[in-house]
């Protein structure tokens, strides 16, 4: 009966709906600011409400745990706490840095400092990722986080090296390696749902 | 690995819910060993032995 259950409600996949909304979301606002040629401090602003659309999302992934694993762990809400703090600091943090690099054309180790502004809440995603593993105690979903956390790892480097390649031969253009981030992270998803498909 | 972790539970009328509170894991853990998705670690199996009062080599067998 309850296994019957579970896989009722893994029919549903409402959190993945709003991701996907999300996603959709900021690609239409970068496309829009593009389209219309938004200076910098609009091109950040039309992407605030998309951010928005994390916290529903968020919500909705700890309802589904809830019902697919019977509760949510600590270690998940801390997870998620932190995923909401660090995605609305990079806005900020990126939005600051562009707006002050604008407004003042810094040089030197202001520069400096302006320009890793944006690298630092993406060093406390890293970070959280991390203790999320330390916090989680139920091993089986720990596994199943580690397991897909090194698939991203192993898309990341196979895209970086083929991408590196193409990119020395001159056939691609240059990607900046702040891309290693999202890059990773879209591996992270697809993971889990190589997980789901071979059945773990 | 195989378990008789099913059999034990319904001759406790334990739901998954029941058992994954008793051992502090998920429901989804408890349901991806009994069906042999995930073999639980050393500590884990320990657990279980506790709750059902039973040596560990009563509940898991090899394959």
């Amino acid at each position: 009966m309850v296994e019957v259950e579970i896989n009722a409600e893994s029919r549903l996949n409402p959190p993945l709906l709003w991701g996907i909304a999300f996603v959709v979301a900021m690609f239409g606002a970068g496309i829009f600011a593009r389209w219309v040629d938004l200076n910098s401090f609009w091109s950040m602003a039309i992407m605030i409400p998309p951010m928005l659309l994390l916290f529903p999302m968020v919500k909705s992934g700890q309802r589904r745990q809830a019902a697919v694993c019977g509760n949510v762990s600590p270690a998940i809400n801390a997870y998620n706490r932190r995923m909401l703090i660090w995605s609305f600091a990079y806005v900020a943090a990126l939005f600051g840095a562009i707006s002050i690099h604008d407004a003042i054309k810094p040089t030197g180790p202001l520069l400096w400092l302006i320009a890793i502004l944006p690298a630092l809440p993406i060093l406390y995603f890293v970070w959280a990722l991390g203790r999320y593993l330390v916090e989680e105690t139920d091993e089986y979903i720990r596994m199943k986080q580690v397991s897909a956390a090194l698939f991203a790892t192993g898309v990341l480097l196979v895209l970086a090296t083929v991408w590196g390649f193409l990119e020395t031969f001159g056939v691609v253009i240059h990607v900046p390696t702040w891309a290693a981030v999202p890059v990773w992270a879209i591996g992270l998803g697809l993971g889990h749902f190589y997980n789901k498909v071979r059945g773990v | 690995m195989k378990n008789r972790l099913k059999v034990l539970r319904a001759e406790r009328d334990w739901s998954q819910q029941d058992l994954a509170d008793a051992l502090a894991v998920s429901r989804q853990s408890v349901n991806a060993i009994e069906t042999g998705k995930y073999d639980p670690s050393l500590p884990l199996a320990f657990r279980i032995s506790d709750v059902f009062e039973m040596p560990i080599e009563a509940i898991f067998s090899r394959d």
